[in-house]
């Protein structure tokens, strides 16, 4: 297994773990149109902080992993990080639009014209978390596949 | 639609070059030791500049190693 794939194996398990939290949160608590107080905010955003840094600590850990006197990324590796990247790009662009889509429907039937201040930055959070998601499991099944012989 | 297939003959020129490693090739021909067992998996086609390196790092022509086949 080359280090890239074991970046995303890492990342795949990072932000699983972050999407199970905030799943268990949601169950447990409500989504986050029925949160009453900031402690619901606060574990949701400790839960996305964690991940995070638990990303950056990985990057950290693969950047002083690469043998300086190997190749570590090749162009089969840029081949599948290409396409991996435009997979993730169209599934986080879809659910950031389908999150603002719901967010502007459910405030609109509410006969509310102002939305929560809190939601520009969890959708945000959304989005990102689904574009590292989408592209480790898209990464991942690209290696495993055929490529190059377009 | 012809489906165009390029095969190679990298793992039979390892074992005929002195039982070379996939881990000496990939440092010849300047990949990871993973794209090497791609490319004898049939997993991947090399660019044009990868499949020279290779054919460079066992000493033979670039037909020597690589073939292209029409289904």
């Amino acid at each position: 297994m080359s280090l890239n794939q074991k970046c995303a194996w890492g990342q795949l398990a990072i932000f699983g773990l972050m999407v199970i939290g905030w799943l268990v949160l949601f169950v447990m608590n409500g989504t986050i149109f029925y949160w009453q107080d900031n402690s619901m905010m606060m574990t949701f955003y400790s839960i996305s902080g964690a991940g995070f840094v638990l990303l950056v600590l990985m990057n950290m850990w693969a950047t002083l992993r690469r043998k300086h006197t190997e190749v570590s990324s090749d162009e089969r590796d840029r081949a599948v990080f290409r396409r991996a990247s435009l997979w993730a790009t169209g599934i986080s662009y879809t659910t950031v639009g389908v999150l603002l889509l719901t967010v502007t429907i459910t405030y609109m039937n509410r006969g509310s014209d102002t939305v929560p201040v809190y939601f520009p930055l969890f959708i945000v959070l959304v989005g990102g978390v689904t574009l590292l998601l989408t592209q480790s499991i898209a990464a991942l099944f690209l290696y495993s596949r055929k490529v190059g012989d377009d | 639609m012809t489906r165009s297939r390029v095969k190679n003959r990298i793992r039979r020129l390892r074992f005929d070059n002195s039982e070379m490693t996939q881990e000496e090739l990939a440092s010849r021909a300047e990949c990871t030791r993973q794209t090497i067992i791609a490319l004898e998996q049939g997993k991947y086609v090399p660019s044009i500049a990868l499949a020279f390196r290779i054919a460079k790092a066992f000493g033979v022509r670039l037909e020597d190693v690589f073939q292209y086949e029409e289904d």
